[in-house]
């Protein structure tokens, strides 16, 4: 039972002042193992903030983040699954299904962590399964002004991922979960 | 009431405890210092070692060591070990009665269970009230019992990710497999009562599974330095880890099912006699349910101490501070010097050694054996285990008053901490002899 908290597109400070205070009260160290941040974080306050969280911390870089000497992307292995992370500002079209799903079979990832678009997608295709948490702050993107805030907890319990979905809307925090497995004969290397 | 001075018998040099210093290492032998009821100096025949052949071999017990209870009666040394030995038999025959007499069986067990007999684990069950009587019920009360921790252990040592996973497959809800090869968004549910992991509701099953963390690194934490000396609880051997993993699950589930007090610190002491003699009962269909038979056993032994663990109730009238200082009062009627020796002149405040021996049932004071046998006349006795402990814990005072009185603070409380071993028959003899309101 490992608790993945996937996270990003807060843009503090320049597009919001900090997470909405229902987040945060939900949001305390202890509970999550590991955390994957898709970048635009943008400060290092907010790396600290996220490190008191849990310490297994991994971001990639987006393309307002003040530390430049995060990654492109970053791959890891949590039980039985490959987890792939990047920013997706690199990826043109940006949120275009079809190149994110090129970008997972280039890392050779099960489940695909990208951010960029602040809209909450989890998708699956062949290859794999894309999730993007959206904003946790709702900050304005690059595409819209309409963005809600939101995050994404991943239980990753053997072979099987229950995805818990945090959005807040109109003021209330609403949860969703999503649930699949993999088959344990996947090409995928382990 | 309003004696002063020490009762005579007392005064006999038979009380000083450098009889300790003739049981070095208080296992196989019978010490051979004279601690005879009588104030006459007999000198004591060893009893024959290896112990008569009418004995079953022994219980795999550490030490097994000829338990000789001094009965009552006045037995010149030679019938001691005939006495066992028909004790053994009358243990024996009680149990094997359709309807048994606990009266009866209290009696002869406040003397001492002879380890050899492997009846030890049968005779706990009765006397803590987890065997019926009638043995007709047994089978049945059992199985019941057995299959209600089972229950208890699906239903507390699961984690919420289970649990969840559980739910999901009684109601037939279709997952949505990454194998089937289709392309799409991923179907959303929704969740219902607030069961996400990152839930503060008191309801939640994720929230109170974080509670529960840091009380089971706790238990998880004392389980690992349960006696570390014994193979059978320390080491690398499957078998100690078999028996950590049971011990752990018990309190786990204890802790759970009585939030009031939880896990405290020093239940794994109070734990682990308990396991260990169900262990290892002869009887295999028993021992395979050691783990069962001991978390019963457990809360029905901790139901009258759990007022000593709830540290709320430590200046109450139940708590641990009133125990210790029955203990004071009871150590004044007997033996006034004594008293006023230690906590008056000498400032040995009894919390700091009472403590210990009365929350952990004397478990950490002798050796693993000797504790095994003070447990059986506490747990046999009438008067209930607490009123016993008191005495047994008042004679262990008396029995080394003469360095206690010689002693200044320093010296009495590392005695006092450190409680030099002796013969526990002794011991439990001047226990039994302060019974009863009027001293001497």
């Amino acid at each position: 039972m490992v608790l993945v908290l996937a996270i990003g597109d807060l843009h503090i400070p320049h597009r919001a002042p900090d997470l909405p205070a229902k987040f945060k009260s939900m949001l305390v160290p202890g509970k999550i193992q590991h955390i994957l941040c898709t970048g635009n974080l943008c400060i290092k306050e907010v790396h600290d903030y996220l490190k008191s969280l849990s310490p297994d911390l991994h971001i990639t870089r987006g393309e307002y983040d003040e530390d430049v000497r995060y990654p492109e992307n970053k791959t890891l292995m949590i039980g039985q699954f490959k987890l792939g992370l990047c920013h997706g500002h690199q990826i043109v079209p940006w949120g275009d299904l079809d190149s994110l799903a090129m970008l997972q079979r280039q890392l050779d990832v099960d489940i695909l962590v990208t951010g960029h678009t602040h809209q909450f997608k989890a998708y699956k295709h062949e290859g794999g399964v894309v999730i993007n948490p959206g904003s946790a702050t709702g900050a304005y993107s690059s595409i819209t002004y309409d963005v809600n805030p939101s995050f994404v907890l991943m239980d990753i319990d053997g072979l099987r991922v229950v995805v818990y979905v945090y959005e807040l809307i109109d003021g209330e925090v609403k949860v969703d979960k999503i649930d699949f497995k993999k088959t344990a004969t996947t090409q995928s290397a382990h | 009431m309003g004696k002063k001075g020490v009762p005579d018998w007392l005064n006999s040099s038979l009380w000083s405890s450098s009889s300790a210093s003739a049981a070095p290492c208080p296992v196989d032998r019978f010490p051979r210092s004279p601690p005879a009821p009588k104030p006459e100096a007999p000198t004591r025949a060893p009893i024959p070692e290896p112990p008569p052949p009418s004995r079953p071999p022994p219980a795999p017990v550490e030490a097994p060591r000829p338990s000789s209870g001094t009965p009552p009666e006045d037995p010149s040394p030679s019938r001691l070990a005939q006495e066992e030995v028909s004790r053994q038999s009358q243990l024996l025959a009680e149990i094997s009665k359709k309807v048994v007499n606990i009266g009866e069986l209290r009696r002869l067990a406040s003397q001492g269970i002879p380890d050899g007999a492997g009846i030890r684990s049968t005779i706990w069950k009765l006397l803590l009230g987890y065997l019926p009587n009638d043995h007709e019920f047994w089978v049945q009360e059992l199985d019941r019992k057995r299959a209600q921790y089972k229950d208890f252990k699906e239903e507390f040592l699961v984690n919420p990710s289970e649990m969840a996973r559980k739910l999901e497959e009684s109601t037939g809800h279709k997952n949505g497999g990454m194998e089937s090869g289709g392309c799409g968004f991923l179907m959303r549910s929704e969740i219902t009562h607030d069961e996400h992991p990152l839930s503060l509701g008191k309801t939640s099953v994720w929230n109170q599974f974080f509670q529960d963390t840091e009380t089971i690194e706790q238990i998880d934490r004392d389980v690992k330095r349960t006696h570390p000396d014994m193979h059978f609880f320390s080491g690398d051997t499957s078998l100690a880890k078999s028996n950590q993993e049971a011990l752990r699950h018990i309190l786990i589930i204890f802790a759970k099912l009585n939030p009031g007090i939880r896990y405290v610190q020093g239940m794994n002491e109070v734990l682990a006699p308990l396991f260990y003699v169900f262990r290892n009962d002869p009887d295999q269909n028993n021992a395979a349910y050691a783990e069962a038979d001991a978390f019963f056993c457990f809360v029905e032994l901790l139901s009258g101490f759990r007022d000593n663990f709830c540290q709320k109730l430590d200046n109450s009238v139940v708590g641990i501070r009133s125990t210790i200082a029955k203990l004071s009062e009871l150590l004044k009627k007997h033996d006034g010097e004594l008293w006023r020796h230690l906590e008056i002149t000498t400032k040995v405040n009894p919390q700091f050694y009472a403590f210990r021996w009365i929350t952990l049932l004397l478990t950490q004071e002798f050796n693993f054996a000797d504790s095994l046998h003070i447990w059986d006349t506490l747990l046999s006795d009438p008067e209930g285990p607490q009123e016993t402990l008191l005495r047994v814990c008042c004679a262990m005072l008396i029995l080394v008053r003469r360095r206690l009185l010689a002693g200044d603070f320093t010296s009495n409380l590392k005695l006092l901490q450190n409680y030099p071993s002796t013969n526990i028959s002794h011991l439990l003899y001047v226990a039994n002899k302060l019974r009863g309101s009027s001293a001497g």
